[in-house]
């Protein structure tokens, strides 16, 4: 699937992401570790001065009832030489453990009961010493014998092996804990670590596709470029001959249009002919005018070579020559004359037109001049950079308003029908002499 | 002096022997053989040994000579009552209530009547150990709750009875308590021959590396009250104990301790030796108290009685027997006490028999000269 900037960014952001937080990963674990770390340190520190502290005291006490049995049993003062240094060293060391163990619960009574054990071990030293000094040794041997210094020793031993056993396992556990801790690091480290490396080659990989893919696309761009010239040619020439063809197809369907026409319109003046009625033989004519008007136009079209328009002044005027042609033909002795601006209009406003010119003309060579002759004039001219103005007038005998149109009035209802159909409207008009028909319709000034 | 448990008592008697052997004998004590009087290791009993002569002008009499009413020594009672009753000798008893003269004048009154076989429970050993002499020389049996002279010694092995316990608390901690543990070991050091009992209960435990030893030390008295106190003592250093051993009664005193401070679990192990009522009164209940070691005073001296009576028809008998340590747990009381109330059938199923007792050396009325005058011990190497 290509790869757009858009994702291309939203996927580094993305992996830029996981990589930071891999990374605050790894640094939140490691200080949170150390500081861990620093309060083991302290924890060791401190069970280790306590240790150190029961351990001496009870080797003091150890010592110096060592000393007192040999001289109880030997009578030698020699026994006696470590004796008042380890009474001193447990007086110390019992302060030392005090310190320590002062906070702990429960340490205010262990420390009471572990001074009077201690002071009551050393008096009991002290007094069986001195007995044996007086000689007195059979009350030593008593007080010896009554058990009661093991009894005491054996008691701070309850209490030192406690201790020193509570603070082994501090140091045990916090040395476990401390390995967990390393191994958390280990674990987050490597899990970071490998976090990032994913990240940093989903963003190589990604960066790399899109560069690899923009290579593609430039590389087909250009590619493309290449033959766009020849592809336009090609297309351009392609494009021209369908035109052409069009072209030709469409005049020949004028020219087979218009041959239609002609041929209706041959086809009704033979049925005109061949009629005796004169009122019948009279509307075929008009009729073939009619049809005559509209051939010409498609005549013009596949003539000229343009069959979007029509050049109307030179239509109209053949058109003209044509229906007058015909209707002196036919006995009627007006003449016609025109005057015609140069007009390009569409085929559908030129039929229309063509039609309406015809009807209003052939009115105009029956009706105006019954008994002699006379002028029908044309003009056409543009009013305005939109509309032109189509005037057909003759100096006949005129019409009476409100009198019947002459004929069957057929031409009329043409006349106005195709007039609507362009968007205009026939105005009548009366002179003196004479009479005409003013039409004003739409003519956009590209067109002419 | 505090109130000590049967086993206990059996020791101490013993102990007390030993040294009324090591005094000077007096004019009376040399009329008759002076036994056996050099530690000597007796091989195991023979039953099938054999026969050898009756004693003679001496009374179908079994007396028992007891030194008080404790609940231990009514056991005896019982037990040589049912054997008399068995082997058809008539039996007296007269309790000497802790007086060592009176039990001398009552040992006396039976050598007069010429009763043909007495068990003794020794107030005082120097003091009733020369007349014990004079009624083995009329040629009556005499059989001793543990201090010698006698012709028959009824002992207690001092570091089985704490192997037991040892083994039973070392089992439960394995099983129970995952190997690891808590121990405290109250141990009774105005007592020297109880010892073995302490040793043997540290040798069951060594092996366990889990188990440590928090406190190892006798109670300034050994009694329930020294076994409070010096459990508060201990509780001061180490608030959470899993296993406490010792003699009943400190075992029972240590038991009010954790609970005074609410530090008796279901879980915890606490097993005494003595088999005293109290303990197996809590065994019951299913707390705390798992174990007591126990020593069935009627089937051993149902066992004597027999051997009393055997002897009077010239059988041989042992010249010494150990009366082996029960450990009783919740599961194997009532079987115990079973055994107890009916002794003779223990007595005469041999595997049952052997499961309480053990038996060593042989004695007959022509060999009466050979009876034992040593604090006679089976575990003396």
């Amino acid at each position: 699937m290509p790869i757009s900037s858009r994702l291309v960014i939203n996927l580094t952001i993305v992996f830029l992401t996981v990589g930071l937080l891999a990374l605050v990963g790894i640094i939140a674990t490691t200080v949170w570790l150390g500081e861990k770390a620093r309060i083991y340190a302290e924890e060791a520190t401190s069970a280790r001065m306590t240790r150190v502290a029961a351990v001496e005291l009870r080797a003091s006490l150890q010592s110096a009832e060592s000393s007192q049995r040999g001289y109880l049993v030997g009578g030698n003062e020699i026994y006696l030489a470590p004796y008042d240094s380890a009474k001193t060293q447990a007086g110390s060391q019992l302060d030392r453990l005090k310190s320590s163990l002062s906070g702990a619960p429960q340490s205010a009574r262990v420390i009471e009961r572990l001074s009077g054990l201690v002071t009551d071990k050393i008096d009991e030293m002290d007094r069986t010493i001195a007995l044996k000094r007086e000689l007195k040794d059979a009350e030593a041997l008593a007080i010896f014998g009554g058990n009661r210094g093991k009894a005491l020793m054996d008691e701070a031993n309850v209490f030192l092996s406690s201790i020193i056993r509570t603070t082994d396992e501090r140091l045990t556990d916090g040395l476990a804990q401390q390995r967990i801790n390393a191994s958390w690091l280990r674990w987050v480290s490597i899990i970071g670590g490998l976090v990032i490396i994913v990240v940093v080659s989903g963003v190589i990989l990604t960066i790399y596709r899109y560069t690899r893919e923009v290579a593609q696309t430039r590389d087909e761009v250009q590619s493309l470029n290449a033959t766009l010239e020849q592809r336009v040619n090609d297309r351009t020439a392609d494009l021209s001959k369908a035109r052409d063809t069009a072209e030709v197809l469409l005049a020949e369907v004028n020219h087979r249009v218009a041959n239609s026409l002609a041929m209706v319109s041959a086809l009704v003046s033979l049925q005109s002919r061949a009629m005796q009625d004169k009122v019948a033989q009279e509307a075929l004519k008009e009729t073939q005018a009619r049809i005559d008007a509209i051939a010409s136009v498609h005549k013009r079209l596949y003539s000229s070579g343009d069959a979007r328009f029509v050049d109307f002044d030179e239509y109209l005027s053949s058109l003209l020559d044509n229906v007058e042609t015909a209707m002196k033909g036919e006995g009627h002795g007006a003449s016609l004359r025109y005057d015609l601006a140069a007009l390009r209009l569409k085929p559908d406003t030129s039929v229309n037109l063509g039609v309406i010119v015809t009807e209003l003309v052939t009115n105009s060579f029956k009706y105006a001049y019954p008994d002699r002759s006379g002028e029908v004039r044309v003009s056409l001219k543009r009013l305005s950079t939109s509309q032109a103005e189509l005037v057909v007038e003759d100096d006949g005998v005129g019409r009476d308003a409100g009198s019947p149109p002459k004929g069957t009035g057929l031409g009329s209802r043409i006349v106005n029908a195709m007039a609507r159909t362009i968007g205009a409207e026939v105005e009548y008009f009366v002179r003196h002499p004479g009479c005409g028909a003013r039409l004003a319709f739409a003519c956009p000034a590209e067109l002419g | 002096m505090a109130p000590r448990g049967n086993a206990t008592r059996v020791c101490l008697v013993a102990t007390s022997m030993l040294l009324s052997v090591m005094q000077p004998r007096s004019p009376e004590a040399q009329e008759g053989p002076a036994g056996i009087t050099k530690p000597t290791v007796l091989s195991p009993f023979d039953p099938n040994a054999s026969s050898c002569g009756r004693p003679s002008g001496l009374e179908r009499v079994l007396a028992f000579a007891q030194d008080n009413d404790r609940k231990f020594m009514q056991g005896v009672a019982h037990g040589l009552a049912l054997a008399a009753r068995d082997r058809g000798l008539e039996f007296r008893i007269a309790q000497a209530n802790n007086d060592p003269a009176k039990m001398v004048d009552q040992v006396r009154t039976f050598l007069d009547a010429k009763v043909g076989a007495l068990v003794v429970a020794p107030v005082d050993p120097p003091s009733i150990g020369p007349v014990l002499k004079q009624v083995i020389w009329s040629g009556a049996y005499v059989g001793a709750v543990v201090p010698p002279p006698a012709i028959t010694v009824l002992n207690a092995p001092q570091y089985l009875t704490g192997k037991v316990l040892g083994d039973e608390a070392a089992e439960y901690i394995r099983s129970k308590l995952n190997g690891k543990a808590k121990v405290v070991l109250l141990t009774h050091d105005s007592l020297q021959f109880l010892a073995p009992r302490f040793v043997a209960i540290r040798d069951s435990l060594k092996a366990m590396p889990g188990v440590v030893i928090v406190a190892d030390i006798s109670p300034l008295t050994v009694d329930e009250a020294g076994g409070t106190a010096m459990m508060r003592t201990i509780l001061l250093a180490e608030p959470d104990v899993d296993v406490v051993l010792g003699a009943d009664t400190v075992v029972l005193g240590a038991l009010a301790a954790l609970r005074e401070a609410g530090k008796a679990r279901p879980d915890q192990f606490l097993g005494g030796i003595d088999g005293e009522p109290a303990a197996v009164g809590e065994i019951k209940a299913g707390g705390p108290y798992k174990a007591s070691v126990s020593l069935a005073s009627p089937i051993f001296s149902y066992a004597m009685g027999q051997h009393a009576a055997d002897w009077l028809e010239g059988k041989s008998i042992p010249q010494a027997m150990d009366i082996l340590p029960k450990a009783l747990k919740l599961d194997n009381i009532a079987s115990y006490e079973a055994d107890l109330a009916d002794p003779a059938a223990v007595y005469n199923n041999r595997s049952r028999r052997n499961e309480y007792l053990r038996m060593y050396g042989n004695i007959c009325f022509d060999t009466r000269q050979n009876f034992i005058n040593f604090p006679w011990s089976s575990e003396r190497k």
